[in-house]
């Protein structure tokens, strides 16, 4: 039994409203799991599932090979969890909330939640309720890893995480990663976790339309691309080049897009002096689009 | 204390505790101080001016004994009323409540089931309950002789006080039922109100009415105070019936909240 997650034709009905219209999942064993969707597209619900928070309308879902009802308590021992929205009383220290989380979780040694609270900055004897948004997600970051599970479910994990932060979240990642921990993180920003997963899922209408190691989608994604020159530049100097399209040419600004390798367009944008520079990050669902236009392309050829 | 969640259920509300049991304490002991100055033959005169029919409807019965006007009043009107109030907020916030706020996600997501969370969180209301009708008990001792309440005596005023705890127990497991059950705190407050006013007036008005006798059987009032512990100290078979309809409510609850999905 390698894969420590898997659902099958997982559905749910909220009412009428749809959360999940027939999701196969399967995340394996000491993978980093990316995945990866518009808002609404039903992640959180395909979490709450696995936590045995809502049942499931119809379809499977197990963890660890059990499903999340049957498995209960026991189960749950061996997650770690970070909801999408971390909401606690903010009547309480940062010490006692852990502590007692700990207690849950039949005993966390104080050493490691002094230390992973260390990590991320996190002064333990503030009142709770005195907390930036972003402070609260960092005790959700460390409540989630300090009994180091064997899998990790996280929903949105680094949302309200200032960059700094993000990057010690990742190495968090890493590291639980090299112990031969499960990581099933949710996003609905690729960059997050193309820097942290083996493999993303991408989820759109309630169901998985494509799994892909993260270098297949990396060549995928499309950037937006703007360049603005010292000098106004020829219209015709960017025709043909590698990976760019939608070429929109303004007296001394450039505008594209790009696909893949950045070689071919960062060569042919050295020939003329450059002022600035500005890359965005790949937009979900032009990486959609990107991606079926690539099925599409496969099957024609 | 923050070992369960049990304790961390005691330790969180321990402001509220405290200003419930001093806020029921307050108003139960400031009525109590009043029975010297009812007991004079004006106010009885006052009191025969009204209508039966409303004096027991309100539940005032024979106010010129101590045991009779405490249990009139401390014991009849507003210290059931703050212990029900009490009850619906505590019973509400235990599941409803910590499930609209969004917190009940992170503690379910632990290996602890719901039943446990449930009855963890049921007998901390059992304990927050004990707590305020104790603190009445001690003071109603403390004001003993200075209101002229030495007649009741020590026993059946702790008989009195274990009586409301219960009944506070009862509309608290009622409420923490209908939140575990629903989920919809709003659902939880409305249903108390109903039930409460609903079991008051059945209890006082019920065997006056043709045919509605029954009411008072069902009603929790009756297992309250029917018995009159304040005279005849404690009635353990009307004490059994409150808890053990509590545990009924909060077994209820809790099978239902274990079947249904828990709100984003």
């Amino acid at each position: 039994m390698s894969d420590v997650i898997r659902t099958e034709a997982l559905t749910k009905m909220y009412g009428k409203r749809r959360g999940l219209a027939g999701l196969d999942l399967e995340v394996r064993a000491g993978e980093v799991y990316g995945f990866l969707g518009p808002n609404g597209a039903g992640k959180t619900t395909t979490i709450r599932i696995l936590l045995d928070l809502i049942r499931p309308t119809s379809g499977r879902a197990s963890v660890f090979g059990e499903s999340p009802r049957a498995g209960g308590p026991a189960l749950r021992r061996r997650l770690g969890y970070l909801p999408g929205d971390f909401t606690v009383s903010g009547n309480q220290t940062t010490r006692q909330l852990l502590t007692h989380l700990g207690f849950l979780r039949g005993g966390v040694p104080a050493s490691r939640i002094a230390d992973l609270a260390e990590r991320f900055d996190l002064d333990v004897s503030a009142r709770i309720g005195s907390l930036s948004k972003g402070n609260r997600q960092k005790i959700g970051v460390v409540q989630a890893f300090m009994h180091e599970p064997e899998l990790l479910i996280l929903d949105e994990p680094t949302i309200g995480l200032d960059p700094l932060i993000q990057q010690r979240f990742l190495e968090l990642v890493a590291q639980a990663r090299t112990a031969g921990q499960t990581v099933f993180m949710s996003s609905h920003v690729l960059s997050e976790v193309q820097q942290s997963a083996d493999r993303v899922g991408i989820v759109r209408d309630g169901r998985l339309v494509a799994v892909e190691a993260v270098e297949t989608l990396r060549r995928r994604a499309v950037r937006r691309v703007l360049v603005q020159f010292d000098d106004p530049i020829p219209a015709e100097a960017f025709r043909d080049v590698d990976g760019v399209s939608h070429v929109e040419i303004h007296d001394t600004q450039l505008r594209c897009r790009l696909a893949g390798r950045a070689d071919g367009l960062l060569k042919a944008v050295a020939r003329f002096p450059v002022a600035e520079i500005t890359v965005e990050d790949p937009d979900l669902e032009e990486l959609f689009f990107a991606y079926y236009r690539g099925e599409e392309a496969n099957d024609a050829a | 204390m923050l070992r369960s969640v049990f304790g961390k259920t005691l330790w969180d509300q321990r402001r509220v505790l405290a200003s419930w049991s001093i806020g029921v304490t307050a108003v139960g002991l400031l009525y109590a101080v009043f029975y010297p100055t009812i007991n004079t033959p004006e106010m009885a005169d006052v009191l025969d001016s009204f209508p039966t029919g409303f004096l027991d409807a309100i539940g005032f019965t024979d106010v010129f004994s101590a045991a009779g006007y405490v249990g009139s009043t401390t014991f009849g009107l507003l210290g059931p009323a703050l212990i029900i109030i009490m009850g619906a907020a505590l019973g509400g916030s235990a599941i409803a409540g910590e499930e609209t706020s969004g917190r009940l996600d992170l503690i379910l997501a632990h290996p602890i089931s719901r039943w446990s969370v449930t009855l963890q969180r049921f007998a901390a209301l059992v304990v927050g309950m004990a707590a305020a009708a104790a603190l009445l008990f001690v003071g109603l001792v403390a004001i003993s002789d200075l209101a002229q309440l030495g007649e009741i005596g020590v026993a059946n005023l702790a008989a009195a006080s274990l009586h409301l705890a219960l009944l506070g127990i009862f509309f608290g497991a009622l409420a923490l039922a209908v939140g575990a059950a629903t989920g919809r705190p709003g659902l939880v407050y409305a249903t108390v109100a109903i039930v409460g006013v609903g079991s008051f007036l059945g209890n006082n008005l019920g065997p006056t009415i043709e045919g509605l006798a029954w009411l008072r059987d069902i009603s929790p009032f009756h297992y309250y105070a029917g018995g009159m512990p304040l005279r005849h100290g404690l009635q353990l078979v009307d004490a059994v019936v409150l808890f053990v309809a509590s545990l009924v409510l909060v077994v209820a609850g809790g099978l239902l909240f274990d079947r249904r999905d828990v709100a984003v």
